[in-house]
């Protein structure tokens, strides 16, 4: 929450000698966090009083008159559109030079003399929402008419006319200080934080003797724990003083009426929301606080029509409900100019019922943004003089009731034990316990001391923040001044907590594949019934979440697959080829225990097909693998059996780690998985378990001799069928020979000069061993054998 | 005999210089230095001398010797550098063509600011623990001092899960929530009772938000110490050394008072704006009279200590939890000003970085 408070305001409740500056940093310091000041002096430089002394017509354009007005200095010539434009008005004139917001939008814009349609125009007759005072309640086509707010001259300043020369600061509030969102409540904190006098008292309500005592009943105390209300007769409903309209309006509230004004000037001076009702729309003249009926409706003063629930709290007369309590009133029981008496409201309710009818409603107001913080039972009082106060001043009328009050328990100030040795310990600075309880007194605690600590009795605009003796540690710590403690490095024990594998190698392999040319994706967790479906994923099979924001973000993901495959396709026009991976975690239903999370990690090679397509990611896969240190692991071909829509059959492979963990897959993206996902090129995929790869990670590395005796070198080419294997091949020679160091394919040949269904397979041959150097004769003979279990055991024919 | 060495020079250094190429001057040096050549043919000449001529002809042929290898290195180095220059102009490249690129990978910028934010607390000994994202509430709310009627527990500011076939909503520790902080971490790592704790956790995190400022997934990073007398100072120290050495040395920190349910005392913590230093450059859009915020703060609040089955009374602790976007996005020069972009994907976007 924010509140704008205007710095003229606050001085008539604090009063200090220090500069703006300093005071916005020293209040920013103890936590009222001064964000942004507007200075309206200079918002309005060059604006002035200007006396309108003749208006006649312009003589090329018909919505445009020419006015001749004094601006202090000279008499002005000043084109205006302005439809309530007459001789002996005063008006807001923005001379050259001035900043103005045109019909008050956009970025303020400076003026400069100018001509319109042939007329020279000396600067500018402003509406008010040009100037900044966008609430003004106006014409749409009027310029400000100042006549009635100030007798300045011409030529004053239009800030000091107006009195407005002001600070605006808008000070957040955080949400467990609703007392700060009144204007009393900022000088109080301002008064602790820098010392100064503070000067707001309250005032106790002025009655009347023998007046009638009010009919109001509270059935649901609960959600109802104080109620005040005062009738007042004879009050002149209308348009409110210039005084109230513009701190309502530097506040950002808009002027209404001026019994409504006062309302909305307690909130402001305060921080308690009233309501005020025209008694005689009140049927039956009583008051009863209750839930609401089932099916009951209303309609509030923004005039919607509102469905209630026995959940909700209204105020009600005997026969409808007039407010929803806390929220907003009723559009029937509001005050009009008719309204001659009027009942006003003070209360305090409980507010996790009215942030939940608030929200239900979807209906925030000032009010119930500031009843659902816990606004104190003690507040209400003192509100509800200071309103009958203010409508006596600006509306007239007198009280004409007993005040009511009724209270569900009587109230009892909370108080609490406060040490403060253990406090200057938590703030790790020795402060005296004098200066400690010092800083309590001046935030409006009363202290009695207790041995060596004390028992602290909480201000009751303070009994719903402090909620126990802890609290009291950040009250002495924000005066005394964060700044003031000392910065300090900890000491001590290392942490005795290992270090956790999976963060170790989730981090390795993000930086391996980015070595590797792979481009990470990090995409949301959630996923949509429709994508999962595309990926072949019932929904039924994952986490659904029971509020997502909209129905694509309905379900946490099992995969990384639709994810990654959503990217290839709206990013394929701009990048045909790409390496992409992600490596996230997924979720998985975990029956009665908490949903199984699990790091995976999935690889999309775009834009190669074929035979090449699918090396170019079991390369990937390969070298990943051996960064990591994951050995031995191997691929399966799919069993010719499999139906699985998501993979390209022959150009698939499951990846097994260590003998028995199938940690994924590599492969071609199915054809009616690519159709789904709208893709337009071939797309191949490693996708895996990282979770169960984590175990099998490793860095450990061990050192092998270098060879003492050289290695002989020979090539082998030979034929097969086209669908043999060439890892058995490989498997075969390397069994078949002791002397057999090293098989690298080199060539895969179809075509030219290889027969119709074979294929040409070409490898380098190293073989060596330890103890000597190898003969010419103990390779060739080595090479033979070889050769001869080709023939037999995979058909092969030598090529030469 | 010294005028025919002194001749045998320069006649010798004369066809150096008239030699246009190595084959030239090999031919020349051949015929001068060569076995059967002109200057041995003098030496030869030398033993026929008598005594005392002999001595005077020997300083001579010496002298002559050590001109013509000088005559002829200087040429030979001439001829290489002619050589050369030759070959090269041959070999002439365009050094202004774009090189070729080894393949080019790209990490997402959240993955580095994450590594990044590890490596500073690592440094301090802050160990990296792990948390359920979806968790009970007990551990996501309630031991943390959020009460039942707490504003975050709303459905409509946190999600929750719904109940399936093979997913429960409600487990041992409350419904399941998508959590919306990595605090849930604090209690779950404190009950385990090994102390002290020193822990990072950064992790994914859920809100009901999306907007430029927001995504309903984000990142947070969780910072708990609780040993026996930490301090406010301490914690100072600790948010001090992360901030300057993340962001620069040059920016300010400032500690504002906050409030959160968590921690008592709380605050914020501030730095100062690198778009308008500080508010130094006049108004600006981005910040608030100077300062960002980074994050909350705070003493870890006894109910939590209370609720891991700690005594307030011996331990105290300090905790932190930042938006690890937000901190990235405030970095000085990176200027993403729409935190959804880091999440759309867009390929032109992640080749960046």
């Amino acid at each position: 929450m924010n509140i704008l408070a205007s710095y003229n305001w606050l001085a008539s409740s604090h009063a200090h000698d220090l500069t703006l500056e300093e005071f916005a940093k020293r209040h920013t310091a103890a936590g009222n966090s001064v964000e942004r000041v507007r200075d309206l002096a200079a918002e309005l430089k060059h604006v002035v009083v200007g006396f309108v002394e003749a208006v006649e017509k312009h003589p090329n354009a018909d919505k445009l008159r020419v006015a001749r007005v004094n601006i202090g200095t000279a008499v002005v010539q000043i084109v205006c559109g302005g439809a309530n434009l007459k001789a002996k008005q005063r008006v807001a004139v923005a001379l050259p030079g001035a900043s103005v917001r045109w019909h008050g939008e956009g970025e303020p814009v400076e003026l400069r003399e100018t001509e319109i349609r042939g007329m020279k125009s000396h600067g500018m007759i402003c509406a008010a929402v040009e100037l900044g005072f966008d609430l003004l309640p106006q014409g749409p086509h009027d310029i400000w008419d100042i006549t009635k707010v100030t007798k300045a001259e011409p030529g004053t300043p239009l800030a000091d006319a107006l009195g407005v020369a002001d600070f605006i600061l808008d000070i957040e509030v955080t949400s467990n200080r609703p007392d700060c969102m009144g204007v009393v409540g900022q000088a109080r904190e301002a008064f602790a934080a820098m010392g100064g006098k503070f000067r707001w008292k309250p005032k106790p309500l002025k009655e009347e003797p023998g007046a009638p005592a009010l009919k109001v009943r509270v059935d649901a105390p609960e959600l109802c724990p104080k109620y005040e209300a005062v009738l007042m007769e004879g009050v002149k409903v209308g348009p409110s003083p210039w005084w109230l309209q513009k701190r309502l309006m530097l506040a950002g509230h808009k002027p209404v009426n001026n019994v409504v004004d006062v309302t909305n000037y307690v909130l402001l001076e305060l921080g308690h929301p009233l309501h005020a009702f025209d008694a005689d729309a009140l049927a039956g003249g009583e008051v009863v606080v209750r839930r609401a009926k089932a099916g009951e409706k209303m309609k509030t003063l923004d005039g919607q029509e509102r469905e209630l629930t026995p959940d909700m709290l209204v105020i009600a007369d005997t026969e409808r409900p007039a407010a929803v309590a806390g929220v907003m009133g009723g559009e029937a029981t509001g005050t009009t100019e008719r309204t001659t008496r009027v009942l006003l409201e003070s209360a305090a309710f409980e507010p996790v019922q009215v942030r939940r009818t608030a929200r239900a409603l979807n209906l925030q107001t000032d009010a119930s943004l500031l009843f659902e913080k816990g606004l104190s039972v003690q507040a209400t009082s003192a509100a509800l003089a200071r309103a009958v106060e203010l409508i006596r001043k600006v509306a007239g009328g007198r009280v004409a009731s007993a005040p009511f009050r009724f209270e569900a328990k009587p109230y009892q100030a909370p108080v609490f034990p406060f040490d403060p040795q253990k406090s200057s310990a938590l703030m790790g600075v020795e402060l005296p316990a004098k200066e400690q309880a010092a800083f309590l007194k001046r935030l409006g605690f009363t202290l009695a001391k207790n041995g060596k600590a004390y028992d602290v009795t909480v201000p009751y605009w303070r009994d719903h923040d402090i909620e126990d003796g802890r609290d009291f540690v950040e009250e002495i710590a924000r005066l005394y001044g964060y700044a003031n403690i000392p910065s300090v490095l900890p000491v001590g024990e290392e942490s005795p907590a290992a270090p956790i594998p999976a963060l170790h190698w989730e981090r390795c392999a993000k930086d391996i594949l980015r070595g590797m040319g792979f481009t990470e994706i990090y995409g949301l967790s959630f996923v949509s019934a429709k994508e999962l479906e595309r990926a072949g994923v019932a929904p039924e099979t994952a986490v659904r979440i029971a509020n997502p924001l909209s129905v694509e973000q309905e379900y946490m993901r099992p995969a990384l697959v639709p994810g990654l495959l959503g990217v290839v396709e709206a990013n394929q026009r701009r990048f045909p080829h790409a390496d992409l991976f992600e490596l996230a975690p997924v979720y998985r239903p975990g029956g009665e225990q908490l949903p199984d999370e699990r790091l995976r990690l999935t690889l999309a090679c775009v834009g190669t097909d074929g035979r090449s397509g699918f090396l170019r990611a079991k390369g990937a896969l390969e070298r990943l693998m051996r960064e990591l240190g994951v050995r031995p692991w191997r691929l399966e071909r799919l069993a010719s059996g499999t139906d699985d829509a998501r993979w390209h059959r022959t150009r698939s492979a499951a990846v097994w780690a260590g003998e028995h963990d199938h940690v994924g897959m590599v492969g071609q993206v199915g054809e009616e998985m690519a159709r789904a996902f709208g893709l337009e090129q071939p797309v191949f995929l490693v996708d895996l378990d990282f979770e169960a790869l984590v175990p099998r990670c490793s860095s450990a590395l061990s050192y092998r001799p270098l060879p003492a005796f050289p290695e002989s070198k020979r090539d082998l080419a030979v034929l097969v069928d086209a669908k043999t294997s060439y890892g058995p091949v490989a498997h075969a020679l390397r069994d078949a020979s002791g002397l057999l160091e090293d098989v690298e394919l080199f060539d895969v040949y179809q075509g030219a000069g290889v027969p119709e269904g074979k294929k040409s397979l070409a490898m380098h041959l190293t073989f060596r061993t330890h103890d000597r150097t190898l003969s010419s004769e103990e390779v060739e003979a080595e090479l033979a054998k070889l050769r001869k279990m080709l023939e037999t055991g995979f058909g092969a024919i030598l090529r030469a | 005999m010294q005028s025919q060495f002194e001749q045998l020079v320069r006649e010798a250094e004369a066809a150096v210089s008239a030699a246009r190429d190595a084959a030239a001057l090999e031919a020349v040096r051949v015929d001068v230095l060569g076995r059967k050549g002109r200057l041995a043919e003098l030496m030869r000449h030398m033993a026929a001398l008598p005594e005392d001529q002999r001595r005077a002809a020997g300083r001579a042929a010496n002298e002559a010797k050590q001109r013509l290898d000088a005559a002829f290195a200087r040429a030979e180095r001439e001829t290489a550098e002619r050589d050369r220059a030759a070959r090269e102009e041959r070999e002439w490249v365009d050094v202004t063509e774009p090189g070729a690129w080894p393949a080019e990978g790209h990490l997402h910028p959240v993955s580095t600011a994450i590594a990044e934010i590890s490596d500073l607390f690592a440094r301090i000994g802050f160990v990296r623990a792990r948390a359920p994202e979806i968790d009970g509430d007990w551990y996501a709310f309630e031991s943390l001092n959020m009460p039942k009627d707490h504003p975050a527990r709303d459905d409509w500011e946190t999600f929750f899960i719904g109940e399936t076939p093979g997913q429960r909503a409600h487990g041992t520790k409350g419904k399941l929530v998508l959590t919306p902080h990595t605090s849930n971490v604090q209690v779950r790592e404190l009950e385990k009772g090994v102390l002290p704790v020193r822990l990072v956790h950064i992790g994914r995190t859920y809100r009901r938000q999306s907007d430029i400022s927001h995504t309903p997934m984000f990142h947070q990073f969780e910072g708990l110490m609780v040993d026996r007398d930490l301090s406010v100072a301490h914690l100072k120290g600790v948010l001090e050394f992360f901030a300057k050495r993340y962001f620069g040395a040059e920016r300010g920190i400032r500690l504002r008072p906050h409030h959160f349910r968590f921690t008592e005392p709380s605050f914020e913590i501030d730095i100062t704006c690198d778009v308008c230093q500080g508010g130094s450059l006049g108004p600006c859009r981005l910040c608030k009279s100077g300062w960002l915020e980074l994050g909350g703060a705070g003493m870890v609040h006894p109910n939590v200590l209370k609720a891991a089955g700690l005594d307030p009374e011996t331990h105290t602790g300090f905790a932190f939890g930042w938006g690890v976007e937000r901190t990235l996005m405030m970095r000085a020069g990176i200027k993403i000003d729409d935190i959804r972009t880091l999440y759309r994907s867009d390929l032109r976007f992640v080749s960046q970085f």
